[in-house]
This record gives C-alpha cells, structure tokens and sequence, in this order.
C-alpha cells in the first residue's frame, strides 16, 4: 500500500494526548527513517522507542480504566505492565538525551495507541497489544541485542536484555489470558482472528509496503516459548518472517 | 471502642475499594495528560495503588470475608471521589491527588491503626503501616517532578481547599453493614 492511500478512519481511534515538543506523524513515511549506516540513525530509534514505550502505557491504562470487571489477576498485569512501559520510557529517554538527542526533535507515532484503544473488548486488545505488537518486539529485540552487542555498546545491549525480560513477562500474561478465555468459550478464538485481521490491515495502512520492507529479523523462537506461545505457533511466526523477508527481499 | 472481626473487614474492604478507584481514575488520566513526564509517574503509581489493593484484598480473606472483597464507601465519600476524578487540568490533577486525596486517605489509615488492637490485628497493620510508607514515597515523587518542571505547580493555591474541605467533613467512610452480612 503506497503511504498516501487514505487510512480507513474506523480502524483508528483519537490519539493520545502530547505536550508541544512533540511533533505526532500519521504515517510511517512521514517519520526521520535514516539509512542503516546513518549517523542519527540509532539515537532517532530510541526518540521513536520511548514514544512508542508511552502507547504501551497509555493502552494498559486505558485498559484498567475501561474494562473494571476483568478478572483481578489480569488487572494486576496489566497494571505491572503500565510501570514497566513508563520505566522503559525512562530508560530510553535516559539514553536517547545521553547521547545528544533532545526531546521532540524527531516525530512520533502513536499508531498502537490509535489502533488498540479502539477495540471494544479486553481480548482483542490484548491480542493485539501484547501478543502481536509485543511479541514482534521481542523478535526485534533479539536481533538488535546482537547488532549492539557487534558493536562494543555494551550499555544498549544491558538495557535491551532488561526490557526483553520485561516484554516476555507482558506477552505471556496476554498468552494466559487468551488460553484461558477461548478454553472457556472456544467461539472467543474467532473474535482473536477478527481482532488481528482488522489490526494488521491498520498497521499495512501506517507503514506502508516500504515500513514493512526495512524488517530485517526473524521470530526470536526461545523468546516466544517463554513468553507462552505454543510450539506450533512459534514455527509459524518463524515462517511468517521468513516468507516476508523473503518476499521484501526479492523486491 | 473494639472492633469485631467483621467490622475490621469492612475497614480494609473499603480502603480496597478507594484504591482499586484512584488506580482506576490516575489509568483514565494517562493517555488524556498531555505531559509526557506526568504520564510515567502516573503509570508507575498505578502499580503501586494496586499492589496496595492487593495485599488489602488478601488481608479481607483473612478477615472471613470473600478474596479480594471491595466495600463502597458511604455516599457522601464517594461524591469526594468522583468530583476529585473529574478534575481537568493536570496540576490540578497532581495536587488533588498527592496534595488532597492521598494525605487524606494516610490520616484515615492512621485513624484505623489507633482503633484497632496491633496484636489480635496484626496482619492488618502489616499491611497498613506498608502502604503508608509507600503513600509517603509517592507524595516525595511528586514533589520532586514539580521542582523539576514548575508549570506542573498550581497557580491558584485555594484550589485543593475545594477538594479538602468535603474530604475532611466526611468522619467516616465505611457503610457498614448488618451482621454476618459481607461473609
Ligand atoms: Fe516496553
Ligand atoms: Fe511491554
């Protein structure tokens, strides 16, 4: 999908609120993508990274706030999940303004607040949040420990193995809460599907094919099994990637 | 004056139902506050409220009433609640909050631990005397971020008399209930 296609407004939601030193683009072309062996390349990442930490706050909170009747258990993930994510916001500003980045001075994105806020139901947001959007963080950050660690930056690796350990934590919680509710009522698992095809459709329409095609990493398989997916599953996100890299690739 | 098992259950079932609110009304704040700073303290503070509203939660089993049992205040508290989860501006927000609310809800905890009997409650002000601590360090946090940034600082200092003074005039919040009545 080229990046001035028109989104489809009801797959996208009101955006979070900002303060004035952030400048939010709608789409993926529209943000500062600099090349692989650009000099800025990596400090704008961790400008994009610590907004996008802020949508997983902002949704675990929006969820709290939305769904009072969940099971208490989930709602104390989801409420460990709001600390982790403003603590990862943290640790990315920490080391974006460490090394000369000043807040604000890239655009953001707050396309997965846009897009999970507003889905209805607890699951879907869940499944798209945590199992989708959280999951292929894991994979993304397993391939960027090993591109830190290739460089000497012992500092960048330290601070993605933590955040790993925290995101395995928030994708696993979602696993069992999605096991747990199609096991009571199998008829839910449709509404899983519903939730991810209207979620990716609305993620195609940020990033456009060229967003999708800078992807460069594979399913991080060890990290899916300790976040609680099946192993089925996890062969088939690694195939998933493969097929994409392959296809991408090929272009 | 002593207090009946059931009746320190309604205590603890009611402070569990105040902090299951704020965690819920500072959730709803998050993604409407502009400031990016207020958002990670807010965000970190959820997860205190409700480990706060866990270990309450815990302790109401304990006390013969159901797990994670929560008791709505009497009616006139619960106007204080809503009016301070309407608050609009965000330091409004962080002084109703950290100024006005917590201070309030710490006096009415320390209130509970004169009532009660430390050693046949013990578990209870435990949990108590923990949760004060924790309301002191979130109080501390919230100061230092407005030093940091004193755009946060309320320009009208009679604002938080508006949420105090209902608060204060509320002498106590549980409704308590006929004998036997939470089991
Ligand atoms: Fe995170
Ligand atoms: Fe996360």
């Amino acid at each position: 999908m080229s990046a001035t296609q028109n989104f489809d407004a009801a797959l996208f939601g009101d955006g979070p609120a900002r303060d004035e030193r952030f400048t939010e683009k709608r789409r993926w072309a529209e943000c500062a993508n600099f090349p692989n062996d650009h000099p800025l390349k990596h400090i704008e990442f961790f400008h994009r990274q610590m907004n996008e930490e802020m949508n997983g706050v902002e949704n675990a909170a929006q969820s709290l706030a939305d769904f009072p009747d969940a099971d208490w258990n989930v709602r104390m993930s989801m409420a460990r999940q709001c600390a982790d994510e403003a603590r990862h916001v943290e640790m990315f500003r920490r080391i974006f303004e460490s090394r000369g980045g000043q807040l604000g001075e890239y655009p953001i994105l707050n396309f997965q607040y846009r897009i999970i806020a507003n889905l209805g139901d607890l699951l879907s947001r869940l499944v798209v949040q945590n199992r989708s959007f959280e999951a292929g963080g894991i994979d993304a950050v397993t391939y960027a420990i090993d591109e830190a660690r290739k460089r000497g930056d012992q500092e960048l690796v330290d601070l993605f193995e933590m955040q790993q350990a925290d995101e395995i934590t928030h994708v696993r919680f979602a696993n069992e809460f999605v096991y747990q509710t199609i096991r009571k009522d199998p008829r839910a698992a449709l509404q899983v599907a519903r939730a991810l095809t209207l979620a990716s459709t609305a993620f195609m329409q940020v990033m456009g094919s060229e967003g999708v095609g800078s992807v460069e990493y594979l399913a991080d398989e060890r990290g899916r099994l300790e976040a609680g997916f099946g192993l089925e599953e996890v062969k088939a996100a690694t195939t998933q990637a493969m097929k994409r890299r392959a296809s991408y690739g090929s272009h | 004056m002593s207090l009946s098992v059931q009746q320190r259950a309604e205590f603890v079932a009611t402070f569990r139902f105040i902090q299951v609110f704020l965690m819920e009304t500072i959730a709803r704040w998050v993604p409407q506050t502009p400031e990016m700073e207020v958002k990670v303290l807010f965000g970190r503070h959820i997860w205190e409220l409700a480990q706060q509203a866990d270990s309450l939660g815990k302790r109401v089993y304990e006390l013969r009433a159901p797990l994670q049992f929560s008791l709505r205040p009497v009616e006139s508290y619960v106007q204080v609640l809503e009016e301070f989860a309407r608050t609009e501006t965000t330091p409004q927000k962080i002084s109703g909050f950290y100024d006005v609310i917590l201070p309030g809800l710490a006096a009415r905890y320390r209130n509970y631990l004169e009532r009660t009997d430390h050693l046949l409650d013990e578990p209870t002000t435990r949990v108590v005397e923990k949760i004060l601590n924790e309301f002191q360090k979130m109080i501390k946090e919230s100061e230092t971020l407005r030093k940091e940034l004193p755009q946060l600082c309320l320009a009208d200092k009679n604002w938080p008399a508006h949420l105090a003074k209902p608060e204060v005039s509320v002498p106590t919040i549980v409704a308590h209930r006929p004998s036997a009545a939470i089991a």
